[in-house]
């Protein structure tokens, strides 16, 4: 596990670093608390086979959180990555039915997602605006294009290829799973071993020291989006391989559960603190517990209502231990 | 002698519009019909209704997710007591009751418990879409019927739509409180600096709780006034559509949304804009599917604006 605190714990005070090992054990504690009660509740939680689904429902919530987590280190949010997942798989499976070539589907896929990811990061970066209003309109334009694109229908996909990624398992362990732990070890490498990653950093603990000191912020914010945007591409690839087909409304509040993941996981509001071991453990149980929902036939509004109420519950409880803190 | 340019650029939104409706009138004369006159006037009262309560909750500085979802939790509850009672005064007071409560909820989550407002609201906009979902028979419609309904939802007096009256005469109360009450300057005070505002003795968490509220409770209006509208009510009605429009209604209106800045009036030519392009790409035949784009493209180049203008500001200031 990638847990070096060296690069980071100059700036760090040894009890933040404390308290987020207390909320890795307790995250922990409960992703087993979790498994455990649905396991009562339905019997066919626990077979290897639904641990395979399950892993492979959540792992694109595994990318989109972790690019969420740069973000959110920044002080920003980014509403559009759901959207944006509908917008680049459609690109990419456009791509894939005229050309025939699956790596050009991908590429196109990823370079789309890119693209939105930029003219966010254009606008909150270079622009300075709030990331929530213009991630908000990038939703809409984002979800549009989609819908524009597949003509509001959904894509039919054969490409082998294409869905391999997404769609193929060895044994019970869907390929999609190391994938993400591969982009786990070259994100957290990215955070933790180079300037970019000291910048992140520094961007959402205080924009204008770093600005004094020629960290050049607004540079590193353009990035990140592009950064989740590539991410939002790649999911974009993982959920068409996943339904083999390309669909207008995939990834539709996607953007909420990454946040809700992301803040679980003990990233800051506010920016400058967290870690990506983190949102993997908020997203596990953040996933544990949706398909647990899914699993025993929850309502689908019982399912909002839940969602609604976890991401308030964290938020608030995140609050006030941290005022117990300070006083 | 008026500053030109200044009023070009101050005003810049008006002139936009009504260029905007002159090109549509030139493709098809059938937009500047009276008829379509008082349509667009009453299309565009739920999505005004949500841009004045956004338009108070910007320009203090947050922002409020949760009234497009709110008014379609709104009108379910009308809809569930009217069901219910088979009558509609009881639903209307539970709707005016719960929606200051639940501005109230989003006020003191933000103020007195320092919670950033898009992640509250965020999270309200969920609970209300679930709610709104449990609290009505899945997959069941409740029909509206009667003089209540039929009153707000299609009734006129001299030649304009109650309900659009009811949003003129709601905007000019909130230009007077806006512009000719302490509350309005409080409002503006705390968008600019919260820190001032609160050094200078304003009861910044009260103004901020007000704010919520009224928010909150121009939502409950919209959903009352968009189940007369439709004459009955469903779970899965578009609430971020409303959300949407409603913010690109305040944008467009020339609002400064880092907070601080901003008019009535421009939030009202920003929704007559809002309602003149919803109603041209219906009237024009525009696929569905490209409502969105448009939307999207909008708000950025609205957002654009909204940045070049505030470029302007910080140098004249200088």
């Amino acid at each position: 596990m990638m847990t070096s605190t060296a690069t980071l714990a100059s700036g760090t005070p040894k009890k933040a670093i404390d308290s987020l090992m207390l909320r890795y054990l307790v995250l922990i504690g409960l992703i087993v608390i979790a498994s455990v009660g649905f396991s009562i509740a339905n019997e066919n939680f626990y077979s290897l086979t639904n641990i395979g689904i399950l892993l492979r429902s959540i792992a694109v919530l595994f990318l989109l959180a972790m690019g969420m987590t740069f973000i959110m280190l920044t002080g920003g949010i980014d509403l559009s990555i759901g959207s944006n997942v509908a917008f680049s798989g459609a690109v990419g499976v456009l791509t894939l039915v005229t050309t025939g070539s699956a790596a050009l589907g991908f590429a196109t896929s990823i370079l789309a997602g890119m693209l939105i990811g930029g003219i966010n990061g254009f606008f909150i970066g270079r622009l300075k605006l709030s990331p929530f209003m213009v991630s908000l309109a990038t939703y809409a334009l984002a979800r549009g294009l989609a819908l524009v694109l597949y003509d509001a229908n959904s894509i039919n996909v054969d490409n082998a290829a294409f869905l391999w990624l997404g769609g193929v398992s060895w044994g019970n362990m869907p390929v999609v799973i190391p994938f993400v732990a591969l982009v786990f070890i070259a994100l957290s490498v990215l955070l933790y071993q180079t300037p970019f990653g000291r910048d992140v950093y520094a961007a959402g603990a205080n924009a204008n020291t770093a600005f004094v000191l020629g960290r050049r912020p607004e540079r590193t914010l353009v990035w990140v989006y592009v950064l989740s945007g590539a991410l939002a591409g790649l999911s974009a690839i993982i959920t068409v391989g996943r339904v083999s087909s390309g669909q207008p409304w995939a990834g539709l509040y996607l953007e909420f559960d990454a946040i809700t993941a992301v803040i679980l996981g003990g990233t800051s509001l506010f920016g400058g603190r967290g870690k990506l071991l983190g949102t993997i453990l908020g997203v596990l149980l953040y996933g544990i517990i949706i398909n647990g929902l899914v699993l025993t036939g929850t309502n689908p509004y019982l399912q909002s209502l839940i969602k609604g109420l976890i991401l308030l519950g964290v938020v608030l409880l995140d609050t006030l231990t941290q005022k117990g803190k300070a006083a | 002698m008026p500053d030109v340019g200044r009023l070009l650029r101050e005003k810049n939104i008006i002139f936009v519009t009504l260029a905007l409706a002159l090109v549509f009138y030139l493709i098809s004369p059938r937009f500047l019909s009276l008829d379509n006159m008082s349509a667009i006037s009453r299309q565009i009262v739920p999505i005004g209704l949500i841009a004045l309560g956004q338009f108070f909750v910007v320009v203090s500085g947050n922002i409020d997710l949760s009234l497009g979802m709110g008014s379609v939790l709104w009108a379910i509850v009308l809809g569930v007591f009217f069901g219910l009672t088979g009558g509609v005064a009881l639903g209307i007071v539970a709707v005016i009751a719960f929606s200051l409560m639940a501005g109230f909820f989003n006020g003191v989550m933000v103020s007195k418990l320092k919670l950033p407002a898009f992640i509250v609201t965020l999270s309200m906009l969920f609970v209300a879409q679930g709610l709104s979902g449990l609290i009505i028979p899945r997959g069941q419609q409740i029909f509206l019927m009667g003089g209540f309904f039929k009153f707000v939802g299609a009734e006129k007096f001299m030649g304009f739509y109650w309900s659009f009256l009811f949003l003129v005469a709601l905007y000019l109360a909130a230009y007077i409180v806006y512009n000719h009450t302490r509350w309005g300057a409080y409002v503006i005070a705390i968008g600019n600096s919260e820190e001032n505002a609160r050094l200078a003795g304003i009861k910044v968490d009260r103004v901020k709780i007000g704010i919520f509220m009224f928010s909150a409770l121009c939502s409950g209006f919209a959903g009352i006034i968009l189940s007369s509208r439709m004459g009955f009510v469903q779970p899965g009605l578009d609430g971020n559509g409303l959300l949407l429009d409603g913010i690109a209604a305040i944008i467009i209106g020339g609002v400064l949304i880092l907070g601080g800045r901003g008019t009535i009036g421009g939030a009202f030519w920003g929704l007559l804009f809002i309602g003149v392009i919803n109603n041209a790409l219906n009237l024009l035949n525009v696929e569905d599917v490209w409502h969105q784009v448009f939307k999207g493209t909008v708000i950025l180049a609205a957002l654009g604006a909204n940045w070049v203008l505030w470029q302007s500001r910080q140098i004249e200031a200088q």
